[in-house]
Parts: structure tokens; C-alpha cells; sequence
């Protein structure tokens, strides 16, 4: 204390920091305010002309049929289609309108119920297929018109399987991990 | 003899009269270690603030999706479509009705016509901001959605941005753990 009396008997100037202070107040609120709260995530999506199947191309060739993977979300549950056949449709048919492929976890719960759909039985279908066509990434995804975008994210993450850690591998620049099933969507209108 | 009351009373008094004796000392306040906090808070936000490539600001009662991606988002074109209205560049450009479909005067074979003016325009800025900088535009569109948003109104804005040469789409989803 002796010591800054002295100082200030001396002439020596304090710097005001409270204008400073007044500043920096004011900036922590307008950041917080300008900051994301929720962390915002990425889902690329293509549409049917940019599909992004080239890549594997050569590798496919080696395959009999392509797979072709296409997943249609009705109102009355998921239809998917592998090479041309809606899987469980009745043999010698390609499609099956009246019963789906994998119907409702919550049959009768309406559409903004987003637990509706039986996502656990997409992501098993998922792996089953992705276990037959190891090099596939790509997926056509169809919906009638009602259907809402979140049964369509969450049909995207079974279908990309729950383990995927696609961001690990984008920053160590590493290929895609084996966990990610069916990573490509192809957002598709006409199942309307 | 004096009691200990009687001897504590004195020294207080005598306490009492020195410091009525004594000249006030202006307090000064120290402050320099709350600024110190204060800095480092600012520095921190600044920094967070920086990294974002993109700031997404859903409109009021929007709620986006949620899902278990994790890929970070790249910058691009923030289309905001909530219940009641599709928005571009700050501008309210549709309204949807309480089904949640597009105005149909709006609509011309999937396109929705204001919105994909506004878009086109957006598309020859950049790709003249991309030019004057020598680099290669990116027609990236980020499609920010509503929880409700339906499916056919999705295609329609898909459809619509694919004809304003928009080539890279992205659903903006809020990072759900596990």
C-alpha cells in the first residue's frame, strides 16, 4: 500500500479499465447470443441425376446383379426393394402394395409419432443386405407426400447404421469405416 | 482492577479514536483479475464464434430434426423452411398453408417460382464472387427443416434449387448423441 501511495504521490497514471470492462460485458452476451447452442450436424443427400454410385463401378461389375437398393417410406410402414424385388412381396411379383416389407413398430400412432416406424428392423434389413454387397453405399430413399422429415432423418441414420462415425474418418482423412452401412441417400420423389 | 468487559471496552474505544483520527483512504477498486476472466471469456467466444463456416439461425418455432450424423456442416446456401413459410437470404419467400403444402400459385410443375428467382440471383453472385476470386463455385444448398416438414413440400424445394443450378444439397440436423 505504502508502495502505490508512493507511486501515485509520484504522477504515475492508473489505465481506467472500466470502459474496458464496460465493452467486454457487453460482448460476452452478444456472443453467446451469436453462438450455436445446439451442435448442427450434416446429412449430404443427391438427387436421382448427381447419383454418386460411380465410384465403385468397376467393383460392381464383378457382382451379378447390382443391388440397387431402394427403401420406400409409406404410411403403413417401410417397403425396400433390393435389385428390382420388393423384399417379402409374394414370389414371381415385383412389388407388393398391400402389405409392406417391414410394417409399423406402432401400428395406428399417427404421423408425427416419430417412433412409428420400426427404425431397429431397417438397420438389421440394412446390415443383412450390406453383408451381401459389401462395396453398396448408395440408397434410393422414396416417402409418399405426408410423410414427415424427421421419420426421413431417422430412416436415414438406420440405414447409415448407428455405430457410423463418419466424422472420425473426414478428419483423419481416412476411407469410410466398415460400420457405415448405406451412407449415399438418394432423396427420390414418386412414391407419392 | 478492571474486568476483561471494562478492558475491552477501552480498546475499542481507543480503536474507535485513532481511526476517527485518521484521514479517509480513497478505496481503489481492483479489478484487474476480473478482467483477467473476462478476456479469457471474450477470446474463447471469439474463437468459437470464428470456426463456424456457416451460422444457421432457424426461424421462431422451427424445429429442426434431430439425428445421429455427425458429419460437421460446410458452408453453402441456408434455405430455412418452417411451418408456415419457406425462407431464403432473409426474405419470406412462400407461405405454406396449414397442411403444410405450398401455396399452389406459387407453383409451376414442382418449382416454386419466387424461390427459385431469388435463388438464380443468389447463383450468379457467387458465381461471380467465385470468379473474381479464381476459384470454383460450389452450388451448395443447406436445407434447414422443420420436424413437420413434408415430403413432397422437400422435393419441391430440392427440385427447385436443382434448376438454379444448385448442385449439393445438405439436410441441417441437430447432432443427437447416441
Amino acid at each position: 500500500m505504502a508502495r502505490r501511495k508512493k507511486k501515485l504521490q509520484e504522477g504515475e497514471v492508473e489505465a481506467d479499465l472500466i470502459p474496458v470492462m464496460n465493452v467486454m460485458l457487453l460482448l460476452i452476451p452478444a456472443l453467446l447470443l451469436a453462438m450455436e447452442v445446439a451442435r448442427f450436424a450434416a446429412i449430404s443427400v443427391s438427387p436421382p441425376k448427381y447419383a454418386a454410385a460411380a465410384e465403385n463401378k468397376e467393383e460392381k461389375k464383378q457382382e451379378e446383379k447390382p443391388l440397387n437398393l431402394k427403401i420406400f417410406i409409406m404410411e403403413d410402414g417401410y417397403r425396400v426393394s433390393a435389385s428390382g424385388q420388393q423384399l417379402g412381396a409374394d414370389a414371381g411379383k415385383e412389388a407388393d402394395s398391400s402389405r409392406p416389407t417391414i410394417p409399423l413398430a406402432k401400428a395406428g400412432a399417427p404421423l408425427d409419432d416419430y417412433d412409428r416406424y420400426d427404425y431397429a428392423a431397417l438397420e438389421a434389413k440394412a446390415q443383412e443386405l450390406k453383408n451381401l454387397f459389401r462395396t453398396e453405399t448408395v440408397v434410393t430413399i422414396s416417402a409418399e407426400n405426408s410423410i414427415p422429415m424427421q421419420a426421413l432423418t431417422r430412416t436415414m441414420d438406420a440405414l447409415r447404421g448407428s455405430k457410423c462415425e463418419m466424422l472420425k474418418a473426414m478428419q483423419s482423412g481416412e476411407a469410410v469405416p466398415e460400420e457405415c452401412l448405406f451412407w449415399q441417400p438418394i432423396i427420390d420423389a414418386g412414391a407419392g | 482492577m478492571a474486568t476483561s468487559e471494562e478492558l475491552f471496552a477501552a480498546k475499542k474505544a481507543a480503536k474507535k479514536a485513532a481511526r476517527r483520527d485518521k484521514a479517509e483512504e480513497p478505496a481503489i477498486l481492483n479489478i484487474t483479475s476480473l478482467m483477467d476472466v473476462v478476456s479469457i471469456i471474450v477470446v474463447y467466444l471469439l474463437k468459437s464464434y470464428g470456426t463456424d463456416p456457416v451460422v444457421i439461425a432457424p426461424t421462431s418455432g422451427q424445429k429442426v430434426p434431430m439425428s445421429q450424423a455427425d458429419a460437421p456442416l460446410q458452408d453453402g446456401v441456408p434455405i430455412y423452411i418452417s411451418k408456415r413459410d419457406i425462407t431464403f437470404a432473409e426474405k419470406k419467400i412462400v407461405q405454406l398453408n396449414e397442411t403444410g403444402d405450398i401455396d399452389p400459385g406459387a407453383l409451376k410443375n414442382h418449382s416454386i417460382l419466387p424461390l427459385y428467382d431469388l435463388m438464380a440471383e443468389e447463383a450468379d453472385k457467387g458465381k461471380q464472387m467465385a470468379e473474381a476470386k479464381g476459384e470454383e463455385w460450389v452450388g451448395r444448398v443447406i436445407l434447414v427443416g422443420d420436424v413437420t416438414l413434408k415430403f413432397s413440400t422437400l422435393v419441391d424445394v430440392m427440385y427447385t434449387a436443382g434448376q438454379a443450378e444448385y448442385t449439393e444439397y445438405v439436410f441441417c440436423v441437430i447432432q443427437q448423441d447416441g
